[in-house]
């Protein structure tokens, strides 16, 4: 196992690497730069020249992706960027000053502790009301959490969120409308500190947590409802009853386990997607988390950062993917690395 | 029982967190008088040599001041950091402006252990050498200023700039007389250079910071100020909050002592903590402004106020058939303004005919020059230019005309109007096109390629400083500005140029009314729109200014915390 994990911590490193490349190449691509213009004002040529002397974006593209990656000491320039390799993201374009690193430093957190949440509560309602609803097949049990499973994913967070607002926090008064509880410093870098961790944080997190946690919760209730009914039919499920073990049994160690797989699968992707931030949720629960980085870097052509939350996304993603597949191997004995 | 215990303990914890927390806080004696304000978002750089938006203005503007400011009521150059100014001439001839300091200003910073405004030790007053080395800073190409063009009009400022090999920053026409007088030598004249003066680019700043600490010193903890308030938070993308600095040379007379400041970019979010009393200022979203408008509480808190910014339609004037001024003109005279704004933009916008809207130097009163709605006149003249081609209007409709916006639900509402205004008034076809903003601004540059250049296209336009060679002169100068309309008049480039040198203001003003009207009415090179609005919602219990330009001036405003029931 321990090999298996090691070879697959290798192979991170080529896709990281098209990865990086792919987006800083794509980026630049798109006509419009980032100094183009102020508001709807156009800059004078020289004013453009010399910001982009200052980033380095004079530079040839190759030369560019170079000192991005490996950093200005390499290629004996002077310059700001200490490479990519050794943990430096680089400057933002926009937010003259600021760093990528500080800039994920401070939105990640909060977007893990809001993605980290909504997906337990995502297990929490989706697996139990799956499972419910497979051994009650078409019973009204069935039927209510099939219904509330397709109303809540079709229903987007564009639209959930703020209705959420008006009715819990504006004529209800229970949450309040907006913001996050915890702020940096963070503890372990992640984590609200503890002087933090109170009522007032809960009450900020229920609606996001709620808004972002319920759409996934749907998807993961109907897969584990599919995935139960098939294993239910299995032979094994047959043999377990024939030799007299009791039924709760039967369904919770033989038929739910290996029903799971195809929940683990989907986990991955999802856990990468919402622990990195989400732009809708964020935006109109006015989170100052990771989420917005990935859209408006775009449209400020701000470089760096959207290479940056790019990669940390690509990170999360190969490393919970790995999870993934280290789960498989403990719920289906069949699977082995090795 | 041995989980029940885990149970237990965690409980403990739970409840001993929060009771943690009830106790924390505090630490002022009493709770300052308190401003809940949204700055809508993350402000990109409070370096004054580097802000550019009106966010990191607003609050750039708060913690320094300038040589001139703009009265927040009458947006009228008025004093601040310097007493007095002149004209005058230097030995070769070209003007110097002199402004004489007052020597009672405090260089401050924050210092957030004691939550105390602190005075700098060694750097007490501010003085003229600040000032120089504010503005050499912003023209230093080293630094990388989007705002230095601004400068240009001050003596080898865009040589120095632009990287000139025999010119360094110590040739730059700006000089400390003495520690409490500095003067500018100019380009050219210049009538309108005490307003360019008290631009955020030319503010004092503290030399012996920005050295120590690089691109951080705008960090509260490093943030070295002079304003009527200091920076005593930053939470980036978060928070920003500002604290009153008791030793500015007005303080006795500033009420607000703290701004808590959020960055919600959603409007409708900002404006449900509006409801919830978590703000106590507001803009207003579109969506609501019926449901505002109408609420017996809301409408009471309702304002328009007038901001110094013009949308506009341009045409080119190059592309057939937008070459010939009876289509210009017909497009231009069949737009209903007055029904878009009752009907679409429903923010009070006041309808516009030429460039600079009200309060700007020598911006025409609005109407006096320019082309009214008359959809005969505009029937008219698209018809004589139908005859001399000898065209239908199928034949016309058929070369394909294409308004183009960049991707916004604003504008595309605009653009879906004044589409219908022209069929319904001309007949005419329009094709509505939009294009993401990076992508937009390089198809309608003024070197683009002709072919993807759409016929019409929005663009908008705001105040640096209050005066006309701001609008038509930069903007529209086909020598000296952007001008993407493509016309070229050597007539009106040159009145630009006159009216922005001429001595006499009362010339100028002329002149810049002749330069408005030739260019809306006889090239119709552009379409205005109409002048913007700001629409917010206030508390009762805050007192406020809608300051037309720069920054807001929290110094000014009062907040009764009784009416509040805090």
């Amino acid at each position: 196992m321990l090999r298996y994990i090691i070879r697959r911590i290798f192979q991170f490193v080529p896709v990281l690497f098209a990865v990086t490349l792919f987006t800083f190449v794509m980026m630049r691509a798109i006509p419009g730069g980032p100094f183009d213009a102020i508001g709807d004002k156009t800059l004078p040529p020289q004013v453009v020249a010399n910001i982009e002397a200052k980033y380095h974006l004079d530079w040839p593209m190759w030369k560019q992706f170079a000192s991005y990656l490996l950093g200005d000491k390499i290629l004996g320039e002077e310059g700001l960027s200490r490479g990519v390799l050794f943990g430096d993201l680089g400057l933002s374009l926009k937010f003259r000053g600021q760093t990528v690193n500080d800039i994920v430093a401070t939105t990640l957190p909060i977007s893990a502790q809001l993605g980290i949440m909504s997906v337990l509560l995502a297990l929490l309602i989706g697996i139990p009301t799956g499972t419910i609803a497979a051994l009650k097949q078409n019973t009204w049990m069935d039927y209510t959490s099939t219904f509330a499973a397709v109303v809540f994913i079709s229903v987007p967070n564009l639209v959930l969120a703020p209705i959420l607002i008006w009715i819990f926090s504006l004529k209800l008064g229970w949450f309040p409308v907006a913001t996050w509880g915890a702020k940096p410093p963070f503890f372990l870098g992640i984590f609200p500190r503890f002087s933090q961790f109170n009522m007032s944080y809960f009450s900020h997190a229920i609606l996001p947590v709620f808004a972002l946690g319920t759409s996934s919760a749907a998807g993961i209730s109907r897969l584990t409802r599919a995935s139960l009914l098939q294993v239910i039919n299995e032979d094994y499920i047959r043999t377990a009853r024939a030799k007299g073990l009791r039924e709760q049994t039967v369904i919770a160690v033989h038929a739910l386990k290996n029903s799971l797989i195809p929940v683990v699968t989907i986990l991955g992707p999802l856990f990468a997607a919402v622990v990195t931030g989400t732009f809708v949720v964020e935006l109109i629960f006015g989170i100052n988390g990771m989420g917005k980085h990935f859209v408006a870097s775009i449209g400020n052509r701000d470089y760096p950062v959207i290479t940056g939350v790019t990669l940390i996304y690509a990170i999360v993603l190969v490393i919970a993917n790995l999870l993934v597949d280290i789960t498989y191997a403990w719920l289906d004995p069949r699977i082995r690395f090795d | 029982m041995k989980s029940n215990k885990t149970i237990l303990v965690f409980a403990a914890l739970i409840i001993s967190s929060m009771v943690l927390a009830a106790c924390g806080g505090g630490g002022l004696a009493a709770d300052p008088v308190t401003l809940n304000w949204n700055w809508g978002t993350e402000p990109p750089s409070l370096d004054p040599s580097l802000a550019t938006d009106t966010t990191s203005v607003d609050v750039v503007g708060n913690t320094f001041i300038g040589l001139t400011k703009f009265d927040p009521v009458t947006g009228e150059v008025a004093p601040y950091l310097a007493t007095s100014w002149e004209s005058g001439e230097d030995a070769d001839g070209n003007q110097t402006w002199t402004f004489h300091m007052r020597d009672d200003v405090s260089w401050v910073s924050y210092d957030a252990e004691s939550g105390k405004v602190v005075k700098d030790s060694e750097h007490k007053t501010v003085t003229a050498h600040d000032v120089v080395y504010g503005v050499k800073r912003t023209v230093d190409p080293a630094t990388a200023s989007d705002y230095s063009y601004v400068l240009y009009i001050v003596k080898n400022a865009a040589e120095i700039n632009g990287g000139s090999e025999e010119l360094t920053v110590d040739d730059l026409g700006v000089v400390a007389l003495d520690d409490y007088t500095v003067q500018f030598t100019l380009e050219r004249q210049a009538g309108y250079f005490p307003a360019i003066a008290g631009m955020w680019i030319a503010y004092p700043m503290p030399q012996w910071a920005i050295e120590a600490h690089g691109e951080t010193w705008t960090e509260p903890e490093n943030f070295v100020s002079n304003g009527p308030y200091v920076l005593a938070s930053w939470i980036h993308g978060g928070e920003l909050d500002l604290a009153k600095n008791p030793f500015w040379i007005n303080a006795d007379d500033v009420q607000i002592e703290y701004i808590h400041g959020l960055m919600i970019e959603e409007a409708s979010t900002a404006f449900a903590l509006y409801e919830n009393g978590e703000l106590d200022s507001v803009g207003v979203p579109l969506p609501e402004m019926d449901r505002v408008k109408s609420d017996p509480v809301l409408s009471a808190d309702y304002y328009e106020a007038p901001t110094p910014c013009t949308y506009y339609y341009g045409f080119t004037n190059t592309k057939p058939p937008f070459d010939d001024v009876r289509v210009r003109k017909a497009f231009a005279q069949s737009i209903d303004r007055q029904s878009l704004i009752d009907n679409v933009t429903k923010g009070g916008q006041i309808p516009a005919t030429s460039f600079a809207p009200p309060g700007i130097f020598g911006a025409p009163e609005p109407g006096k020059v320019g082309l009214p709605y008359d959809v005969d006149a505009a029937k008219a003249s698209l018809q004589s230019y139908l005859d001399e081609k000898g065209m239908t209007m199928d034949e016309f409709n058929a070369l394909d005309i294409i308004l183009m916006h960049n991707t916004s639900e604003g504008h595309a509402l605009i653009a879906a109007a004044i589409q219908q205004m022209w069929t319904d008034n001309l007949g005419a076809d329009v094709r509505v096109e939009n294009q993401e903003w990076g992508v937009y601004l390089k198809t309608t540059q003024n070197d683009a390629p002709l072919d993807g250049m759409p016929h019409i296209w929005r663009l908008g336009w705001c105040a640096d400083y209050p005066d006309e060679n701001n609008w038509i002169h930069e903007v529209f100068n086909s020598d000296e500005g952007e001008n993407r309309t493509r016309s070229d008049n050597a007539d009106f480039n040159a009145l630009t140029v006159a009216a922005g040198s001429a001595d006499d203001p009362a010339e100028r003003e002329a002149l810049y009314e002749q330069a408005e009207q030739m260019f809306a009415e006889e090239m119709v090179a552009y379409a205005p729109i109409y002048h913007y609005t700001t629409v917010q919602v206030t508390k009762p219990w805050l007192t406020r200014h809608f300051p037309p330009l720069g920054a807001n001036d929290f110094y000014a405003w009062t907040l009764d915390d009784a009416a509040r029931g805090q």
